[in-house]
């Protein structure tokens, strides 16, 4: 089996505190993978050191074999990025960033296409700005699909969207999955995390607690849903 | 390239959608212009006799769009896109986001090309002017100016961490360089002691070399040239030093 992002004892700390501790990550090529934990438990740090943004004490990071820091301009002509809160250049329009964003990659996807599938076309011509949160956040998804990724990170995918435009995206993803798509993605709603993750791993303080399959890590607590049994591991602090 | 002139083309858009960089850049210093001429007109000047107030404040209206551009313009757009993590999203794709600051000091540069121009042409078709100086090196040192202080600018926005003291420290700058450096109000008519104080401007011996070249004197230029290097050199050092892309 291919492996799309590997994490070998990544550390990182910010001052005193640690930030991530000693984490491996394994995802395979076409799996989605769920990183899971409480504000502030290191998740965006972990996303940072894995795209390259922010350095890290020790350990080694590669995603499609490559290190992000060395190779970045080829790396991300393959990976797609939406980062937390992503916002925008003042009252700049839909179809401007998007024609942006599309400027900067080889073979870009055709996002007009894209815009109609998250039902989003008729706002081409509108400010970002005057957007609903719902449908910002649906287009900060688009635009991480632009360059037509194999690997897709999601930092917190579906954070203000309404019950249907969840779907919508959901959808999205699924069918892109079907296609081979790696997706790595944070999220706090564990029905979205049961529906789209095929593994997933809890961290708290920086450290993971379990690494496990959806199904696998609720048939070892004594729970039947994904929420409990992450509550669960939340309480307990157990390394599974 | 082609990266580069859609990127160009689109934030062009966005900075021309921005009312303040035209109004401050553009319609202000040629807005002096007209006043400056309808004022004094084919007056000779105060102190050096020879010359129309027209023919020696050029250089210095010339200055008002660098002005604009360097110490609002650049500076503020920079933190804007820090804050917003517009410079960080570029990190995560194929283009790094130093091309994106490229884009902006093209947009400045040319913004401020058009409003000296355009200051030119008002000058020419309305009020008679002719440079007196060689236009070459009129053109050189405009350059050097406009270089000059957009890494000041460049500069500002290195030190500044947030929008909010982008915008006081901006403010802070601009508004004594564009009174206080002769650029607007004419710096032979300051009393002395201020004059002195003015003269630590690095607009000031911006002022003082187009001025120069603008009426072709034969005066020593050797402080302005080191003033402007040197601000050249510092700003772009400092900046490489403290600039933050997030």
């Amino acid at each position: 089996m291919e492996i799309s992002i590997e994490v070998k004892n990544l550390n990182k700390h910010y001052g005193n505190r640690v930030a991530v501790n000693n984490l491996n990550l394994t995802v395979k090529k076409g799996e989605v993978f769920g990183l899971l934990g409480p504000n502030g438990a290191g998740k965006s740090t972990t996303i940072d050191c894995i795209l390259g943004l922010k350095s890290f004490d020790n350990g080694s990071v590669q995603v499609l074999g490559m290190d992000p820091t060395k190779e970045r301009k080829r790396l991300f002509e393959r990976v797609g990025v939406q980062l937390q809160s992503s916002s925008y250049q003042g009252n700049i329009r839909v179809g401007e960033i998007c024609e942006e964003i599309a400027a900067l990659y080889h073979s870009p996807a055709n996002y007009d296409d894209l815009l109609a599938q998250f039902k989003l076309d008729q706002f081409h011509k509108q400010p970002v700005a005057k957007l609903s949160g719902g449908e910002r956040q649906k287009l900060s998804v688009l635009l991480a699909l632009i360059p037509q990724p194999e690997v897709l990170f999601l930092d917190e995918l579906t954070t203000g969207l309404d019950t249907e435009a969840r779907r919508a995206v959901w959808d999205v993803l699924t069918d892109l999955k079907e296609k081979g798509l790696t997706l790595f993605l944070t999220s706090h709603y564990m029905d979205e995390v049961e529906v789209l993750c095929d593994r997933i791993c809890i961290i708290n303080q920086g450290h993971a607690l379990v690494t496990d399959t959806v199904p696998e890590l609720i048939k070892r607590s004594p729970y039947k849903r994904l929420e409990d049994a992450y509550l669960w591991v939340m309480k307990e602090e157990i390394a599974v | 390239m082609k990266k580069f002139l859609t990127l160009l083309k689109i934030e062009g858009k966005l900075s021309l959608r921005c009312i303040d960089s035209i109004f401050f850049g553009v319609c202000m210093p040629v807005g002096i212009m007209i006043l400056i001429g309808l004022i004094a007109g084919q007056n000779p000047t105060t102190s050096d006799a020879g010359t129309t107030l027209i023919q020696s404040s050029f250089g210095a209206l010339a200055t008002v769009g660098i002005c604009a551009t360097a110490f609002m313009g650049i500076p503020l757009t920079i933190a804007d896109y820090r804050d917003k993590k517009i410079l960080k999203q570029f990190f995560v794709t194929p283009v790094s986001p130093t091309m994106l600051l490229w884009v902006h000091a093209v947009i400045n540069m040319l913004l401020s090309v058009v409003s000296a121009l355009l200051i030119y042409a008002v000058a020419k078709t309305f009020f008679g002017y002719e440079m007196m100086g060689s236009k070459l090196a009129f053109m050189g040192s405009y350059l050097l100016v406009m270089v000059s202080m957009y890494s000041l600018g460049l500069l500002i926005a290195s030190l500044c961490q947030t929008v909010k003291t982008a915008n006081v420290v901006c403010s802070i700058v601009y508004f004594p360089m564009l009174f206080l450096s002769g650029a607007t109000i004419p710096f032979e008519i300051f009393p002395k002691p201020l004059q002195a104080v003015a003269g630590f401007l690095p607009l000031t011996q911006g002022i003082k070399l187009l001025k120069s070249t603008s009426l072709g004197l034969e005066t020593s230029l050797l402080i302005p040239l080191i003033v402007l290097f040197g601000s050249l050199v510092i700003g772009i050092i400092l900046s490489m030093r403290f600039f933050r892309w997030e």
